[in-house]
């Protein structure tokens, strides 16, 4: 089972993926120099991740639900894109009777990044949980 | 001559100035996202241009930021190839036809459908820029030959 655990830089999130404890998380800021080799490989785990779980075993019992934590504090357009990537995955997993939650967190006052997230969810057409963070 | 180390530390610089403002946090990240969609764009048209010396000495890159009142206005100059006027031009005066419910609508279509380009860019900059700014945004062409013009564009921040 192949798992993520990627540092953040000044330039770059921390990103960590964790099927065993069912997480995935993103955290910080988004503008890698090689914005598509910083996440291909995310994509590509992700998918292979996702796409071999049948709907029947599921990974998980009913109760627990796979986390995806966005902690984002800024990301570029083209980090965008593979945002809204990785967020089709989920809903794709979702839709085939995974158990996914997509938990959007924005810093108070940060009303922009609370509508990104809302965007991202109209765009996928999955609800996420949006949670406000005090600094 | 622009790479991204210069970048890199004008966006620190920017980042502090605006902490120690204690600039509203709204306005801090939009000012911040513009810079950035800005100088990625300068940045990729950079290397069309950065052999042709004598051209780049009278018509340099610029980037310019100015906190007006408690408004922030950004300036932008680079060297782009003629064959990419029309299509700036086009995308620029289809933007400021838009309301900014249609911008966001733009946003998420254009959002699927991006292909990332050799250069890291998702196509995405302008749209992303007109939905920050909220207003609309000024531009301008001057000829340089029959092979490049100078792309002026001016965004405005306001409280």
């Amino acid at each position: 089972m192949k798992t993520i655990n990627i540092a953040s830089t000044e330039k770059s999130p921390k990103v960590l993926f964790d099927p065993k404890k069912y997480i995935f998380e993103m955290e910080g800021n988004s503008r890698p120099e090689n914005v598509r080799d910083f996440f291909y490989p995310i994509i590509d785990t992700l998918r292979d991740f996702f796409e071999e779980i049948s709907p029947e075993k599921k990974f998980t019992d009913n109760e627990t639900a796979f986390n995806f934590n966005f902690k984002l504090e800024y990301f570029n357009s083209a980090s965008a894109k593979f945002i809204s990537d990785i967020l089709v995955i989920i809903k794709n997993g979702n839709d085939k009777g995974l158990n996914m939650k997509v938990n959007w967190y924005f810093d108070d006052g940060d009303d922009d990044m609370k509508e990104v997230g809302e965007d991202f969810s109209e765009m996928i057409t999955f609800p996420f949980s949006f949670i406000m963070m005090q600094r | 001559m622009i790479n991204l180390e210069v970048i890199d530390d004008i966006l620190l610089k920017l980042k502090n100035y605006l902490q120690e403002k204690q600039i509203e946090l709204v306005i801090r990240k939009r000012v911040y996202t513009l810079a950035v969609e800005c100088l990625d764009n300068i940045y990729k048209h950079a290397d069309h241009t950065n052999h042709i010396s004598e051209i780049i000495s009278e018509y340099p890159p610029r980037f310019i930021i100015e906190k007006i009142y408690d408004d922030f206005q950004i300036n932008t100059g680079n060297i782009i190839l003629d064959i990419n006027k029309v299509k700036i031009n086009d995308k620029l005066e289809n933007l400021n036809k838009l309301t900014l419910d249609d911008i966001t609508i733009l946003y998420k279509k254009s959002l699927t459908n991006a292909e990332i380009s050799d250069k890291g860019g998702a196509g995405l900059g302008l749209i992303v820029m007109a939905k920050i700014t909220t207003q609309k945004i000024k531009y301008d062409f001057q000829k340089i030959n029959d092979k490049f013009f100078y792309f002026a564009m001016q965004l405005t921040i306001k409280k």
